[in-house]
């Protein structure tokens, strides 16, 4: 009898003190099935040659092939570069615009509601929508840009087709789309300062510059890295309005890493390719952000 | 008497036999009860012509059909997700883009039409658009000859040569015949930005590769040397393909709008349908476009001609651009006799007809010589059918894709000047090289161009 009970008892405390696994087991079987394993499933990939044959997938180990093919591809060189261009271009726009918009905004009393609904239209319209939109207001011959400005007497630009405008063109309607949502994290953390600060600030004689580049922004300083974050890493990826807009072209001028991609992957159907590629883009990804976040801290602890 | 009896018989088989036609022709197919059946179809510009057939095949047979209609950047995903499910496709008849095709047969994901129904045959008057619906698994090759009938043309498209009638007529010049001829009209129309002399799409990708073909054929240019025989030595880089490129740049850059290197087949019939454009290149699938008085200012004002040449007397350069229908192999068995029995129907001469007049573009050569080709709105049809003979299919190899897109690339880059045409094609030549020595292909160059 005591030995049952003794038994029930150890039983009991070795579910109690189990019990944190249980509960995280479900999560972290979730986890392993969206995350782990296609990850895997792309690493598999990336190192085989898979081809099909009578309906069915036939996969070649060939991990050295794929690797020199990425090594040879002077596309992807070239995509990288301009990725890595226009994701430094176009964050850096929109991380000062955001921050700018979001303090008028915080400080414009009642009009704060209209303003904020209004300003966030962008990030709600579908990217299809918005590259056949832009592409329309950048046409030569019928664009409302360049109706405008030949109507105050000055030359049509060619937004698209030329190799010096077509990146900035797509950084633009980037800046367009995106700093929406830069403006509303950022506005949440401007919002949750004190006001107190603010006002101790001006009894003190702070300028209105002083108060924005003293008080606010290294206050928000966490924000804004998050919001620099989650942008460079959407930045990175961005494929939609360029596949709209220029197709990568003209040249190789708006050519990107996803638009290389898609290219290899889906036109192409080079699976084995397609997803070495696919790794590299994720390698890029997290230098670039490593590399942002050393300079970001070597930065800060200077300033300190 | 004996003479009199025959001339009877004579007679009366002749009536017997046009009866026969007549009735072959007024007639629709009797294919009896069917299940429904899903086709997946691109809503391209002849898509109208299509949808209004299909009303009628349920008009007059009853039977359902669902068309999954799918923009054309999607078509291939979409087509590729429905034969790769190891469960039934969605679809029972999927469209696929001729120079995907080999893709599709290759893996073995389509049902072979002999298969489903042996008594199945592609009528004789329907164009085989260079036998890009045959498989022959053994040479890796589309032929009919010694293939199997894997699918046929719902639509067979060809550039065509777009003018503006009435402006050449009252400038006093003449249809161009050949890309000389071209550049001497445009002269006289290029005043850009009101009106451009000559269009053609420089848009990086399969836009500035397929309107180029239209001069590599022409001036005797090859992509590679053989691939029906297996000879894949890479001769893009030729003399003549070098001459084909820079007259390609010069019409380009001297008769085009400033954005003649994004310029796509959006921005070409715009312009030649708001009556900036008064020459162009475009496919035939285009026209009903510029006749569409919702859209055009310029309704019956474009005629259709054979496309210019290299020279007076060489032939065009016609590169097919089609699409086949085609019945995947893990579809249900009604399904297979659903499609079956639609794609006999469609092919029939009623239906091609009904198909012409709805907006499609027919694959019947007897509706070519019909009496449609004599109506104005069908005023593009001699010319696509003086030129469908010229008409060759090529990339019908599976990396066919990738040299596509490699041609898209280095040709937009002479077209801009970030490479000079010579550079291009020894640096296209390279990639092409490549991409067959991957696929392991009996492959070379020639020598390179002087750059």
């Amino acid at each position: 009898m005591t030995t049952g009970i003794k038994r029930t008892g150890s039983l009991s405390n070795f579910a109690d003190r189990q019990f944190h696994w249980l509960a995280l087991a479900p999560a972290c079987i979730f986890l392993v099935l969206l995350t782990v394993y296609p990850v895997l499933e792309l690493i598999a990939m990336a190192t085989s040659t898979i081809t099909f044959e009578r309906a069915r997938e036939i996969w070649r180990f060939t991990p050295v092939e794929n690797f020199r093919q990425l090594l040879d591809d002077d596309i992807f060189r070239i995509a990288l570069k301009n990725t890595v261009v226009f994701a430094l271009v176009s964050v850096v726009i929109e991380v000062c615009f955001g921050i700018g918009l979001a303090i008028l905004v915080s400080s414009a009393g009642k009009a704060k509601a209209i303003l904020r609904t209004i300003l966030i239209i962008p990030i709600l319209m579908p990217p299809v929508a918005i590259g056949s939109m832009w592409k329309l207001m950048y046409s030569l011959d019928f664009g409302v840009l360049n109706q405008a400005i030949t109507l105050i007497g000055l030359p049509a630009v060619n937004w698209l087709g030329s190799t010096s405008l077509a990146l900035l063109s797509v950084v633009i309607v980037d800046v367009w789309h995106w700093t929406p949502f830069v403006f509303l994290i950022l506005l949440a953390a401007v919002e949750a300062i004190p006001n107190d600060v603010i006002e101790a600030a001006r009894i003190d004689g702070a300028s209105n510059r002083s108060i924005v580049f003293r008080i606010i922004i290294p206050l928000i300083w966490p924000t804004i890295v998050v919001a620099l974050f989650f942008r460079t890493i959407l930045a990175f990826k961005v494929f939609d309005q360029i596949f709209l807009l220029t197709s990568g072209g003209p040249g190789t001028s708006t050519e990107v890493v996803s638009l290389h991609l898609h290219k290899v992957y889906f036109q192409q159907n080079d699976l084995g390719f397609g997803s070495m590629l696919s790794l590299a883009v994720i390698a890029a990804t997290v230098a670039f952000i490593w590399v942002a976040y050393r300079a970001g801290r070597f930065v800060r602890a200077r300033d300190a | 008497m004996k003479l009199k009896a025959l001339a009877l018989l004579l007679a009366a088989g002749t009536v017997i036999a046009w009866a026969h036609q007549a009735i072959a022709e007024d007639s629709f197919l009797d294919v009896g009860e069917q299940e429904p059946i899903t086709i997946l179809i691109n809503a391209s510009p002849w898509y109208k012509g299509f949808e209004n057939v299909v009303a009628l095949y349920e008009e007059q047979t009853g039977n359902k059909v669902d068309l999954e209609v799918t923009p054309f950047d999607g078509m291939l995903e979409k087509a590729r997700s429905a034969v790769h499910a190891g469960d039934t496709s969605p679809y029972d008849l999927v469209n696929i883009n001729g120079t995907s095709t080999v893709e599709f047969y290759k893996g073995g994901f389509l049902e072979p039409l002999n298969e489903i129904d042996p008594q199945f045959q592609v009528p004789k008057e329907v164009y085989s658009f260079g036998d890009s619906g045959c498989w022959d698994e053994a040479k890796e090759f589309r032929t009919c000859s010694t293939g199997k009938l894997m699918g046929y043309s719902p639509n067979g498209n060809v550039q065509l040569f777009y003018y503006r009638a009435d402006v050449l007529k009252e400038k006093g010049l003449e249809v161009p015949v050949t890309f000389d001829d071209v550049l001497t009209n445009c002269k006289v129309l290029q005043n850009p930005p009101e009106t451009y002399g000559y269009l053609q799409r420089g848009e990086k990708g399969d836009s500035i590769y397929y309107d180029f073909m239209a001069y590599l054929l022409s001036y005797g240019g090859s992509i590679e040397k053989d691939a029906a025989t297996g000879d894949y030595t890479v001769t893009v880089n030729s003399p003549e393909v070098k001459a084909a490129l820079d007259k390609f740049i010069e019409v380009s850059r001297s008769c085009g709008p400033q954005n003649f290197a994004s310029l796509g087949q959006g921005d070409l019939i715009q312009l030649m349908q708001t009556g900036k454009g008064q020459q162009a290149h475009a496919v035939v699938a285009a026209f009903p476009n510029f006749d569409d008085p919702q859209k055009s200012a310029v309704v019956g004002k474009i005629n259709a001609a054979v496309l210019p040449k290299a020279k007076a007397d060489g032939e065009p350069g016609v590169a097919i651009g089609n699409w086949v229908l085609a019945v995947p192999k893990n579809v249900s068995d009604d399904g297979k006799k659903g499609a079956i029995a639609f794609s006999k129907w469609f092919l029939t001469y009623k239906a091609q007809y009904a198909y012409a007049e709805g907006g499609g573009i027919p694959v019947r050569e007897d509706v070519f010589i019909s009496d449609l080709k004599d109506k104005p709105q069908f005023r593009w049809m001699p010319a696509y059918q003086q030129e469908i003979k010229y008409g060759k299919q090529l990339l019908g190899y599976s990396e066919g894709p990738a040299v596509n897109q490699a041609l898209g690339l280095r040709l937009n880059q002479a077209l801009i000047g970030e490479l000079s045409s010579a550079a291009a094609l020894n640096q296209a030549a390279r990639d092409i090289e490549a991409i067959f020595k991957k696929g392991g292909r009996k492959t070379g160059q020639i020598a390179p161009l002087a750059e």
